[in-house]
C-alpha cells in the first residue's frame, strides 16, 4: 500500500461488506458514527480511557478511538448493533436489563460488548474477573454494582460480593 | 393548596419494573445530541485561552477569510455587540460582574472561550481554529479563594471591584452563649473541601439552528435543566423565551454539571444566524473538564465548637469560604443552598456561619451531585468525628447522642427548615450490621502495630429535595423567585392510547418507567401501556421554569405533576363514561383498558370507544362535556411553600429530606499512605419507592462518585491556574477494578408531605468522603494530625503519618471548661 | 481529538517499512498506537507519515531457543504475551505483567515494543526489560541491524536509543538462572506512581544474587549499591528494608497532580523493598 493522506479500504461490518474512502487521518470511531450513521459507540474522553467507543475488531474488543479507519481494511468488526440484529436481546444484554445495570446508558453500548467478550473467554468469572474484564470501561451511574452482577447473571451465576 | 390524592391500592407503583428505556440503550439505539444533526449544519470549534488570567491584545482571523469550508467565525466583541451581558443572580458588588456569552478584553481562566469557528466538517474547523491568532497580556491569577480575598490580589473583574462575589453571616440561636456554657469548646484550624466533578461520559453538545424565515432557534442539547438555560440567555440575545424550542432525547449523564450548557448555546445560536446554517459542536473530554464546570470548592477556618460533658454538640461557629471560579454560573445560590441542611442530621441549636464566595482564575463552579450541602455536611461530619476522637467519645454513641430522633418529626431547625420524616438511627444499624461493624473492630484491634491498619467511618447525610426557590432571596432580595414545580401532561390519544409528556430531562433517572407505573396504577392498565415521550421538547408545553432533572425532585415534582395530569385525566374519562353508560360517576371504575360499571362488567365502554367521541365522533359527544373535556390534561405541581423570610435567613427552603447514612472500612498502608476500601455500606432512606431498584441504582452511583472523589478525583490547578488534569489519564475516574462492592439496605419513612410518601433522592448527600475521612481519621489515631481535607490521595495521608497536616500542631485545640 | 494531516502506508515487510520511515523527515511507526494515537490527537508532534507495522508477521513472533532465551517480535501484543504458552514457565513476570497491563481492549492492540520505544516513564515494560537484561534488536536502512543491552536502550524521559528512521524488531531475554524470580511492584495511584522490579536468586534463605530496577522515573534506573548490599541478606522484611533503605538515594522522580518527587523518593524504598521480597519468596507481582 502506498503512502497517501486517503484510502479506498474494504472490511466486513456487523456481517456485511461494507467498501469506503477515508482519509488517513480519521478515527475509526468517526468514522463509523460519521461517515457509517453507526451511532451505537459513543465517544466519551479524548484519551482512549472511557471504553464508550469499544467495538470489536476480528473477534477481540478494541477502542475505535484508538485507531484509525485505514486500519480496518480487510478485518472485520462488530459493533453493539450487531449484538441483538435479529430482534432478540442477547443474555448479556437481558441481563443489564433486569439487574438495572445501566442508568444513562452512554457508556453502555461499549459496556455489554466488554461483557460479552469477558463472557465469551471466560464462560464463569469471578466477581473480582468480571471488575478486571470491564477495567477498559468507565461508567459514572451505577458504581458498577449491577454491572458486575448483571455480567454474573448472564454468566448462570449469582454473586454477592 | 391540597397535595395530590394518595395511589390507592397500587399495582405497579413499589414494583421493581424493568425500566422501559432500557432496550434501545442496551442496542445502541438511543438519541443522544452527538447521535442528531440537521441539514446543511456546520461544525463548530471554539478556541480558548491557554492563560488563567489575560488581557486580549487582538484576535486576527483573517487566515480564515477565504479559506475553503470555513463558514464563519465569531469573536467576543461581535458578541459584545450583538447581545446583552447575562442577567447575574448576586446582588452587587457580585451582581455588577458584566458576563458576556463570550470572553471580551479579558480571560479568566483556562479554557475559556474567545473565538469560534464554524466549518463543513469537524476536522476542518480543528483545523482552521489553529490558525486563528489570539495575542494576549498575562496578568497574575489568583487561584487560591483565600488568598483572593487579601487586599493586594489581582482582581478579576473590574466592575466587581473585589474578588468577594457575596458575603452573609447566618446566625441562629445564640452561639456565643453556648461556646461560654459548654464543657469543652473543640477548635479546629482550618477544613478543606476539595474541587472535583463528576465529570459524566458524554461531554456537553448542541445543535442549534437559528431559523431565519421564522426567526426562532432550535436547540437539541444535552443541557439538563433547559429553562434555566433560556432564561439566562433569552435576554442576553434580546429575544423573547417563546423564540427557543429546546429539545433532548436521551442524555449520558449529568449530575448537575449540565446545568452549565448555556453560555456555549447562546453562542452557537450567535453563528448559526451568522452563518445562515445549522451548528453542530460537541465538546471534548479536554474541553469538559477545562469549561464545562467543576464542584465547589471550600474552605472552613476558625471552627468552635461547644460540646457538653454528655456529648452533646450544641452548635457550630465557623468561616466558609466558597471557591466560585471566574464567573457565578448559578452561582452564588450554593452560598444559601447549604443552609437547607445547617445542621446536618443533628440537634445542634446555635449557629455563627460567616459565609463568602471567592472569584479565583479558575473554571466556574456549577452543581454538582449533592451540591453545596455535602460540602456544609461533610464539615459537620468531620467536626462530629473530630469531637469524638479529641474528646474519646464512641463515634457510633456520639451521632445517636445527637441525631434528630425518630419522634422529633416532623423537626423545624434553627433556621426553620422543616425535616419531614426519617429513622436516622435504624438507618446507621442497619448500615453498621451491613459491614458487620464488631468484627471490623475486632480486626481492627488485631491489625495494631502493623503497617496495615484498620479504620471504619461513618458518614451521615441528609440528602434535602424539591428547593424552595425563594431561598434565592435570601442572597438577593431582588429576586423574583419562589417555591418550586414541574409541569407533565397526560392524554389518551385517538385509539385509546395514553400518552405522558414530562417537563424533567432523565441522564439516567428512569423517568419514563417510574411516570408510566404510576400513571399504569390510576388508569387501571399496565405501564407497558403508557407511553412516555422520551426527552423534553420546548413545543410539548410541559415545562415550568423550574423544569429539568437536578437537585433530587422528581420524585416529588415530576411524579405529583404526572399524578396530578393523570388524575385529570381519569377524572374527564369517568365523567365521560358516567354519561355515556348512564351511571354515576362514582359507579365507574378504570381497569383492562376499559372505563365500566363496578360490579357490572358487561356495562363497559374501552378507552378507544372513549377517544373516539372526543376526536372524530363529536356529534356523539355528550353535550354537558363538549367543549369542556380534551382527554388532554396538563398539570403543573405546586408544592406548599412560602416565601423564606431574608432578614433573619429564615424559612422551610426544601420540601424532603431523605437520609442516607453510609459505613466505610478501610485500610491504610502506613508505608504508602495508600488507602483501600475493604467494606462499604449505604443505608437509604426516601419514603415511599416507587421504583426500589432505581433508587439502588441511585445509592449505588452516589457511592460511587464519593468514594471515587474521596481517594481519586481532584480537579488540581497549579499556581498559574493551570489544570493539571484535564482528561481521563490524569484525572482518575475509577473502573469497575478499583471499585469495591457497594452493600445496600433500606428505611421508609414516608413523607407526611408530598402525598404519595416519596421523597427526592438521588444525590446523596458526599456521605462516602464523610465516610471515608471518619475511616482514615479511625484508623490514623490521635497522634497524627486531623483528617483536614475532604481528598486523601496516598501522599497526603503519608503527610498525616508524619506529622503534616493542614492547620498548624495537629489542627485541632480542646478548651476545657471549669467545672466538667 | 481530531488529528492534524497525516500520510499512512502499510509496508508489507520489515525493509519496506524501514525504507518507509526514512522517507520522510517526521515518519513514524504506528504499532499498537495505544500510545502514539493520543499523541497525534493532542498534536504534541509533528509527524507526516504513519508507517503502519502493526500486520507485520516477521515482527510476531514468540520464540523459545534452545538455551532458553525468548525471543519476543516487537509487534506481539500485551494479548498474546499473556496468554503465550510459551511464557507459562521462566520468566513468567513477562506474561504477568502484560496481562496486568491497562486494560483488555489495551491489551488487543498495544505491543511490547510499543510500550518500551515510547518510553513514558509510567509504562510497565522498561523497568522489567532492563531487570531481565534483555537485549534490543534494531534494524535500520540497508540491512543495518544492531543489539542494544536494554540497560542502554532507554536514554531519557521518552527517548530511546532508537535512532531516526530504525525500527525495533525483536527483544530476547535470557532464561533464569536457577532459583531465581522476579518481583514486580506498584504504587499506584490512578497511574503508576513508583515502581520496583527486583530478580532475585536465593540459596538457603539468604539472598546470593540480586538486580534492583526503579521505574516511573525518566529512565529505569538501577541501584548496584543496594543490590550489593542485598547479596548475603536474610529474606526476612527487617533486613531486606534495611538493604533497600537507599534505594531512592541519588534518584530524581517526577512531580505531577498526583504526587510530589519528595513523596515518590520515600516510597522508591517501600516499593523496592516489596519488590526484593516477592522476588524472594517465588516470585509475585504487588
Amino acid at each position: 500500500m502506498d503512502r497517501s493522506d486517503t484510502f479506498d479500504i474494504e472490511f466486513t461490518l456487523n456481517g456485511e461488506a461494507v467498501a469506503a474512502t477515508v482519509p488517513a487521518r480519521r478515527l475509526l470511531i468517526h468514522f463509523l458514527r460519521d461517515d457509517l450513521d453507526l451511532t451505537g459507540p459513543k465517544i466519551g474522553c479524548d484519551t482512549g480511557h472511557c471504553g464508550a467507543c469499544t467495538v470489536l475488531y476480528n473477534g477481540r474488543t478494541i477502542k475505535s478511538c484508538m485507531m484509525l479507519a485505514v486500519q480496518a481494511d480487510g478485518a472485520t468488526i462488530e459493533t453493539v448493533e450487531a449484538l441483538a440484529a435479529d430482534g432478540e436481546m442477547t443474555p448479556v444484554q437481558q441481563a443489564f436489563h433486569e439487574h438495572h445495570a445501566l442508568q444513562c446508558g452512554y457508556c453502555t453500548s461499549g459496556m455489554v460488548m466488554s461483557a460479552t467478550y469477558l463472557l465469551e473467554k471466560n464462560p464463569s468469572p469471578s466477581p473480582e474477573e468480571i471488575r478486571e474484564g470491564l477495567r477498559g470501561n468507565l461508567c459514572r451511574c451505577t458504581g458498577y454494582v449491577n454491572i458486575v452482577e448483571a455480567v454474573a447473571a448472564a454468566a448462570g451465576k449469582e454473586t454477592s460480593a | 393548596m391540597t397535595a395530590p390524592t394518595r395511589v390507592e391500592t397500587p399495582r405497579w407503583t413499589g414494583q421493581n419494573y424493568p425500566r422501559k428505556e432500557d432496550r434501545r440503550l442496551l442496542t445502541g439505539q438511543g438519541r443522544y445530541v452527538d447521535d442528531r444533526g440537521m441539514i446543511r449544519q456546520g461544525y463548530a470549534h471554539f478556541v480558548r485561552s491557554p492563560y488563567a488570567h489575560a488581557r486580549i491584545v487582538s484576535i486576527d482571523t483573517s487566515k480564515l477569510e477565504n479559506m475553503t469550508g470555513v463558514y464563519c467565525t465569531l469573536v467576543g466583541e461581535e458578541v459584545k455587540e450583538m447581545t446583552d451581558p447575562l442577567f447575574q443572580i448576586a446582588p452587587p458588588p457580585g451582581g455588577n460582574m458584566v458576563e458576556y456569552l463570550m470572553a471580551v478584553d479579558k480571560v479568566r481562566y483556562q479554557g475559556e472561550p474567545v473565538a469560534v469557528v464554524l466549518a463543513e466538517t469537524r476536522e476542518l474547523a480543528r483545523d482552521a481554529a489553529d490558525l486563528v491568532e489570539v495575542k494576549y497580556e498575562p496578568l497574575p491569577p489568583v487561584t487560591d479563594a483565600i488568598a483572593a480575598q487579601e487586599p493586594d490580589a489581582p482582581i478579576l473583574h473590574d466592575e466587581v471591584g473585589t474578588n468577594v462575589s457575596w458575603q452573609g453571616t447566618y446566625e441562629y440561636g445564640d452561639i456565643d452563649w453556648a461556646l461560654s456554657e459548654a464543657d469543652h469548646v473543640v477548635k479546629i484550624d482550618k477544613l478543606h473541601f476539595h474541587r472535583f466533578s463528576s465529570t459524566p461520559i458524554e461531554c456537553f453538545g448542541v445543535v442549534v439552528n437559528w431559523d431565519r424565515g421564522t426567526d426562532t432557534i432550535e436547540v437539541i442539547s444535552n443541557n439538563q435543566m433547559p429553562m434555566f438555560g433560556a432564561m439566562m440567555i433569552a435576554p442576553s440575545l434580546r429575544i423573547g423565551i417563546d423564540r427557543f424550542e429546546f429539545v433532548s432525547q436521551d442524555i449520558g449523564g449529568g449530575f448537575g454539571i449540565k446545568i452549565n450548557l448555556y453560555k456555549q448555546t447562546g453562542v452557537l445560536a450567535l453563528l448559526s444566524r451568522k452563518a445562515g446554517r445549522p451548528v453542530k459542536w460537541v465538546e471534548t473530554r479536554t474541553e469538559h473538564h477545562l469549561d464545562g464546570g467543576h464542584g465547589n470548592e471550600r474552605w472552613f477556618l476558625d471552627i468552635e465548637v461547644p460540646v457538653m460533658a454528655d456529648g452533646t454538640i450544641l452548635g457550630v461557629k465557623a468561616r466558609a469560604i466558597d471557591d466560585a471560579g471566574a464567573y457565578l454560573h448559578y452561582e452564588p445560590l450554593g452560598a444559601v443552598i447549604w443552609s437547607q441542611v445547617l445542621p446536618g442530621c443533628y440537634k445542634m441549636r446555635h449557629f455563627r456561619i460567616d459565609y463568602s464566595q471567592s472569584l479565583t482564575n479558575k473554571c466556574p463552579t456549577v452543581p454538582n451531585r449533592g451540591y453545596s450541602r455535602m460540602q456544609h455536611l461533610w464539615m459537620l461530619e468531620r467536626i462530629v468525628d473530630v469531637v469524638a476522637h479529641e474528646l474519646g467519645f464512641d463515634p457510633v454513641e456520639i451521632r445517636k447522642r445527637n441525631y434528630v430522633q425518630p419522634e422529633d418529626y416532623p423537626y423545624e431547625t434553627p433556621n426553620g427548615c422543616v425535616y419531614d420524616s426519617g429513622n436516622l438511627p435504624l438507618s446507621l444499624d442497619k448500615a453498621l450490621e451491613l459491614v458487620d461493624y464488631p468484627k471490623w473492630r475486632e480486626r481492627q484491634k488485631e491489625a495494631e502495630g502493623t503497617t496495615k491498619r484498620i479504620g471504619i467511618g461513618i458518614g451521615s447525610t441528609l440528602d434535602s429535595g424539591t428547593n424552595n426557590f425563594g431561598q434565592s432571596r435570601i442572597i438577593n432580595r431582588e429576586l423574583p423567585f419562589s417555591g418550586n414545580g414541574e409541569a407533565a401532561i397526560c392524554k389518551l390519544d385517538l385509539y385509546g392510547e395514553v400518552s405522558v409528556a414530562l417537563g424533567t430531562t432523565p441522564q439516567g433517572q428512569g423517568h419514563e418507567t417510574t411516570a408510566a407505573q404510576v400513571v399504569a396504577d390510576i388508569l387501571g392498565i399496565t405501564p407497558e401501556e403508557v407511553t412516555v415521550i422520551p426527552g423534553f421538547d420546548q413545543a410539548r408545553n410541559s415545562y415550568v421554569g423550574f423544569s429539568g432533572t437536578y437537585a433530587s425532585q422528581f420524585a416529588v415534582t415530576g411524579i405529583n405533576a404526572v399524578i396530578g395530569a393523570a388524575n385529570k385525566l381519569k377524572a374527564e374519562m369517568v365523567e365521560l363514561a358516567a354519561l355515556v353508560l348512564g351511571a354515576s360517576e362514582e359507579e365507574i371504575e378504570l381497569a383492562e383498558g376499559h372505563a365500566r360499571v363496578i360490579g357490572d362488567p358487561e356495562r363497559a365502554i374501552p378507552f378507544i370507544g372513549l377517544a373516539n367521541m372526543v376526536y372524530t365522533n363529536n356529534a356523539e359527544l355528550p353535550t354537558e362535556v363538549a367543549e369542556r373535556i380534551s382527554l388532554n390534561c396538563r398539570h403543573v405541581y405546586v408544592p406548599p411553600f412560602d416565601p423564606p423570610d431574608p432578614d433573619r435567613k429564615y424559612g422551610n427552603l426544601t420540601l424532603t429530606y431523605a437520609s442516607q447514612i453510609h459505613v466505610a472500612v478501610v485500610e491504610v498502608d502506613t508505608e504508602t499512605g495508600k488507602v483501600e476500601v475493604l467494606d462499604y455500606a449505604a443505608v437509604d432512606d426516601c419514603g415511599t419507592r416507587i421504583n426500589p431498584q432505581i433508587v439502588e441504582g441511585q445509592v449505588h452511583g452516589a457511592a460511587a462518585h464519593g468514594i471515587a472523589a474521596a481517594l481519586r478525583e481532584e480537579m488540581r490547578y497549579d499556581e498559574d491556574g493551570q489544570l493539571l488534569n484535564a482528561n481521563f489519564l490524569y484525572y482518575h475516574a475509577p473502573s469497575a477494578a478499583d471499585m469495591p462492592h457497594i452493600k445496600t439496605d433500606w428505611v421508609e419513612s414516608p413523607s407526611p408531605f408530598t402525598g404519595t410518601g416519596a421523597k427526592g433522592m438521588g444525590e446523596g448527600g458526599g456521605a462516602p468522603l464523610h465516610a471515608i475521612c471518619s475511616a482514615i481519621q479511625d484508623a490514623l489515631g490521635t497522634d497524627v494530625p486531623i483528617v483536614a481535607d475532604s481528598f486523601n490521595p496516598p501522599e497526603r495521608v503519608y503527610r498525616l503519618l508524619h506529622g503534616e497536616g493542614l492547620g498548624a500542631g495537629r489542627g485541632v485545640e480542646v478548651v476545657a471548661k471549669g467545672g466538667s | 481529538m481530531i488529528l492534524a494531516p497525516v500520510e499512512y502506508c502499510r509496508p508489507d515487510t520489515v525493509d519496506e517499512a524501514v525504507e518507509a520511515l526514512n522517507s520522510s523527515p517526521d515518519a513514524r511507526a504506528l504499532a499498537g498506537g495505544q500510545s502514539l494515537i493520543n499523541v497525534l490527537k493532542m498534536r504534541a508532534a509533528a509527524v507526516d507519515l504513519l508507517v503502519d507495522i502493526s500486520r507485520l508477521e516477521e515482527l510476531k513472533g514468540i520464540v523459545r531457543h534452545d538455551d532458553g532465551t525468548l525471543e519476543i517480535g516487537a509487534g506481539v501484543t500485551y494479548a498474546e504475551l499473556a496468554e503465550s504458552d510459551l511464557l507459562g514457565g521462566d520468566p513468567r513476570a513477562i506474561a504477568e505483567v502484560a496481562a496486568d497491563t491497562v486494560d483488555p481492549q489495551v491489551r488487543h492492540r498495544g505491543t511490547i515494543g510499543g510500550n518500551v520505544c515510547h518510553a513514558d516513564p509510567i509504562n510497565n515494560f522498561p523497568p522489567l526489560m532492563v531487570a531481565l537484561g534483555a537485549t534490543m534488536h534494531v534494524v535500520g536502512p540497508d540491512g543495518a541491524a544492531r543489539d542494544i543491552p536494554a540497560e542502554e536502550f532507554f536514554t531519557g524521559f521518552f527517548t530511546t536509543a532508537v535512532e531516526d528512521g530504525e525500527l525495533l524488531k525483536s527483544i530476547t531475554v535470557p532464561a533464569l538462572a536457577d532459583g531465581t524470580a522476579v518481583g514486580y511492584v506498584d504504587l499506584e495511584i490512578g497511574e503508576a506512581a513508583a515502581r520496583a522490579v527486583a530478580v532475585v536468586r536465593t540459596e538457603d534463605d539468604q539472598i546470593a544474587e540480586a538486580k534492583l530496577v526503579i521505574g516511573c522515573l525518566p529512565v529505569p534506573t538501577r541501584r548496584p549499591e543496594v543490590e550489593a548490599a542485598l547479596v548475603g541478606t536474610a529474606v526476612t522484611e527487617a533486613a531486606v528494608a534495611e538493604a533497600t533503605a537507599a534505594a531512592a538515594d541519588g534518584v530524581e522522580p517526577l512531580s505531577d497532580a498526583d504526587a510530589t518527587a519528595e513523596y515518590r523518593k520515600a516510597v522508591i524504598p517501600v516499593v523496592a523493598k516489596r519488590a526484593v521480597l516477592a522476588a524472594a519468596k517465588g516470585g509475585h507481582r504487588g
